[in-house]
């Protein structure tokens, strides 16, 4: 008998397991490739009416305003710039932490810290530009006043650009160091501890033990998890800086990302062809670079690429 | 037999399908009992009243038993409601009614085909509303020969003015603010006294049409303009409105900005203004000592009422822009109206309970006022609040139904007999000026389909450049404008004004403007 190969072989035999499929496919085809369609509305001038095919096509011109006032390059950076503080910063500093709540001994002590890392990630993005305001504003804020009461030059924060590309992080941080931390501490705790008791009587000390065991065991979850934020990573947390940095013109120049510059132009003058053509940058730029990475990810250890 | 025994089977068909017919015109005819229930979908921009639930039920008692219909009552909330605004009304969510105004693009978005057309509709599914609202309101609320939306009738001025604390003025021994000066004295004359007190609360006011520091209210107390969102950076006099020319780059311009920096260095706002989000209660709670942008008469009067009771020993003080510049403008029809959206799937069923809102006392009484002896009370014709009315569950005009007004059941506070002495004083002053009060900036519906993306491009300058620079925020002005002309030009500035100029010119010309 000749050997059968092929997709309807396959399907033949594991027709149970493709039945399975079926539902995953459909979710992902409903929610995640038929509303690609609507990449069509960046290249139509929209009519309410008229629907999405009953537009008249405009070509690129929808385009322009992102080009037009040279501030393409200054947004891209920036939006670049910020997404790789947050990936390398914040897996940094939720290794360091999980690594020292992981090697504490005290089990109430280490679960209380964690519970009040974790905190902030439920505290909305809105409120945290109210505290934000509240905080730094200039006259009445709770710095300010501090500094003055120590008689030392009160902070013009909310006119200080060059401010800014530290305060941000540090707000990003605030919010998310417990949520990754716990990922790591999870991967940690399972590790066997066969390893360490052997490391133990090898004579390595904790900090080789740290070098040699736990950082190599977390290795695959730190490269997924970097993947994941690189694709997105030209979707630059629009709430974070929106609440944060709202309408303040002074602070733009090192503050503005590609979704904050597209919401703006949108409130000046609301266009769905404007908005669409500004996502659609968006994604092709996160496209390329989410490609790339793999490929140079798995040009050196194929067992870690994401496809 | 078997024939005549189908013939009859076919007349007994006929016959109960005849009747059904006939039955089922009679209900409709007779109202409410055969229409099919309905739910329509209602929205308004701002907050709503606390007590809405309560009001909504008693509403929809008397509109389900009148037309079968219960309503739900929606709002966008203040905060960033002009977004949420266009967005209902782009996503084609069935909506059944909506507000519309010119200050939220009413024109713009009719052109865009969001709303129905309700020409034929009107004289059929609300046929007294159609005769009650005045023929040159329908005539001012077309765009492109149609009706898109029902006008409210309530003649009002929406001219601002300052408000301050007369109180605190006489106290200091401060000039009255009516003038550039005597405003700069006042705020001067506060701080002095007391320090620790904030002025005002400025912000950055993100409108669809302009990006602009809300201080720049002040300036009508130097121009005459037509408008003071100055589109484009073009202004005209309100007595010369074919006559438009550049203000942004301007020596004036330049004196103005100079002068706001001089404020800001002052102290007159917060440095931290620019992140600053509105606060509509800080006047009313002490918070700051000044109004400079967007308070109309009205809101002068809501203030009055809310200081009366919980601040006994302050005197508000309120100077009319019009009474500095001479130039008063009652709304435009397009000012407050109704709509109904393209997704509606109740056109006809809206108009029906539009048309009691406003014409039916029971109706208009319960959506502006409350429930009578729970929220309010009428004594002697004036309108009495139960309460508190900084805490009450629904104030007056609790559901912000500022479309669904009608002038001949109005009820007014006995406070707002203030407001009606500006209004009057308002009225002279229209009356003398060249167009007799008529709005004309807001007759003008711009179409800017053809610079669409330079507009995109130069909104965002506009924050970026613009605001900091009215805000008084920037070291050196002279340089900040340079910077900011410079990046309008790129985002096609000059493009943009050359087209606006050409539409501006053909309106003026068709309506007789000189």
């Amino acid at each position: 008998m000749p050997k059968k190969d092929g997709f309807s072989a396959e399907l033949k035999k594991n027709k149970i397991l493709f039945l399975m499929l079926v539902p995953t496919i459909a979710f992902f085809l409903i929610n995640n490739y038929v509303p690609m369609v609507g990449i069509y509305y960046a290249f139509t001038k929209f009519d309410i009416q008229a629907g999405l095919f009953g537009s008249p096509f405009v070509g690129l011109d929808n385009f322009k305003f992102l080009y037009q006032s040279n501030i393409l390059w200054n947004i891209t950076k920036n939006t670049i710039l910020y997404n790789l503080v947050f990936i390398a910063v914040g897996n940094l500093l939720q290794i360091f932490i999980a690594v020292l709540l992981y090697k504490l001994s005290g089990n109430v002590f280490r679960k209380v810290t964690q519970t009040l890392m974790f905190m902030p990630y439920f505290v909305s993005y809105v409120i945290l530009g109210v505290l934000v305001y509240n905080l730094f504003n200039y006259e009445l804020g709770f710095i300010n006043t501090l500094l003055k009461s120590l008689h030392i030059q009160p902070l013009d924060v909310f006119n200080s650009p060059q401010l800014w590309p530290v305060l941000i992080p540090v707000f990003y941080m605030w919010k998310w160091v417990g949520y990754g931390t716990v990922i790591y501490l999870a991967t940690m705790l399972g590790i066997s501890s066969e390893y360490y008791e052997a490391a133990e009587i090898d004579g390595a000390n904790i900090f080789q033990q740290i070098r040699y065991i736990t950082l190599p065991q977390i290795k695959p979850t730190f490269i997924i998890l970097v993947l994941f934020a690189l694709g997105s990573i030209m979707k630059g947390q629009f709430e974070l800086f929106y609440q944060l940095v709202g309408s303040n013109g002074n602070l733009y120049i090192t503050t503005d990302i590609i979704d904050t510059y597209v919401y703006r132009s949108l409130m000046f003058d609301f266009d769905i062809g404007i908005g669409a053509a500004g996502g659609l940058y968006q994604s092709v730029f996160g496209f390329i670079l989410i490609i790339t990475v793999n490929f140079l990810v798995k040009r050196r250890n194929p067992e870690y690429a994401l496809f | 037999m078997k024939k005549r025994n189908l013939r009859i089977f076919c007349l007994a068909i006929v016959t109960v399908l005849l009747l059904g017919v006939l039955a089922g015109a009679c209900f409709t005819a007779d109202g409410a009992a055969n229409l099919k229930p309905v739910e329509l979908q209602f929205y308004m921009v701002g907050d709503a009243p606390k007590d809405l639930q309560l009001v909504q039920e008693k509403i929809n008692e008397l509109a389900k038993k009148d037309l079968n219909v219960t309503v739900k009552f929606n709002y966008t909330s203040w905060t960033d409601f002009s977004t949420k605004y266009n967005l209902l009304l782009q996503t084609g969510q069935p909506i059944d009614l909506i507000y519309t105004a010119s200050w939220l693009d009413y024109a713009k978005l009719a052109r865009k085909n969001a709303f129905k057309p309700l020409d034929s509709l009107l004289p059929k599914y609300a046929p007294q509303l159609y005769k009650f609202v005045p023929k040159d309101y329908w005539n001012q609320v077309k765009v492109n020969g149609k009706i898109y939306t029902i006008p409210a009738t309530w003649k009002e001025f929406t001219s601002n003015g300052f408000q301050y604390r007369k109180d605190l003025q006489k106290q200091f021994n401060l000039p009255e603010p009516d003038s550039l000066e005597n405003v700069e004295k006042y705020f001067e004359g506060i701080k002095k006294n007391m320090p620790g007190q904030v002025l005002t609360g400025e912000y950055v006011s993100p409108g669809p049409g302009s990006w602009s520091f809300s201080a720049l209210e002040i300036l009508q107390m130097k121009y005459k303009w037509v408008n003071f969102g100055t589109p484009y950076g073009l202004v005209a006099d309100y007595s010369n409105p074919s006559n438009i020319k550049a203000y942004w780059g301007s020596p004036e311009f330049a004196a103005d900005m100079k002068m706001f920096k001089r404020w800001a260095d002052k102290g007159f706002w917060s440095r931290s203004a620019l992140s600053a989000k509105t606060d509509m209660t800080a006047f009313d709670n002490g918070k700051v000592v000044a109004i400079i942008q967007g308070q109309n008469p009205n809101k002068y009067g809501a203030s009055l009422v809310s200081a009366k009771n919980a601040h006994p020993d302050w005197e508000i003080g309120y100077v009319p822009y019009p009474a500095v510049n001479g130039i008063a403008q009652v709304a435009h029809a397009t000012q407050n109206g109704y709509a109904v959206p393209f997704s509606s799937k109740n056109p006809e069923r809206a108009l029906m309970f539009y048309q009691k809102l406003v014409l039916d006392k029971r109706y208009n009484w319960l959506s502006q006022y409350g429930i009578e002896g729970v929220h309010y009370n009428v004594k002697d014709g004036y309108y009495e609040p139960i309460g508190d009315p900084t805490k009450t569950g629904f104030g007056r005009e609790g559901m912000n139904g500022w479309g669904w007004r009608n002038p001949d059941y109005m009820l007014f506070d006995k406070s707002f007999d203030a407001v009606k002495v500006i209004f009057e004083q308002m009225g002279t002053i229209a009356s003398k000026s060249k167009y007799r009060g008529i709005n004309i900036f807001d007759g003008f519906a711009e179409d800017y389909s053809s610079y669409q993306s330079e507009r995109a491009a130069l909104g965002t300058v506009l924050t970026q450049y613009l605001a900091p620079l009215e805000a008084g925020l920037v070291s050196d002005v002279d340089a900040a404008i340079k910077v900011f002309m410079e990046k309008a030009k790129a985002a096609g500035l000059e493009k943009i004004q050359k087209e606006y100029i050409k539409q501006w010119k053909a309106y003026c010309a068709q309506y007789n403007y000189k």
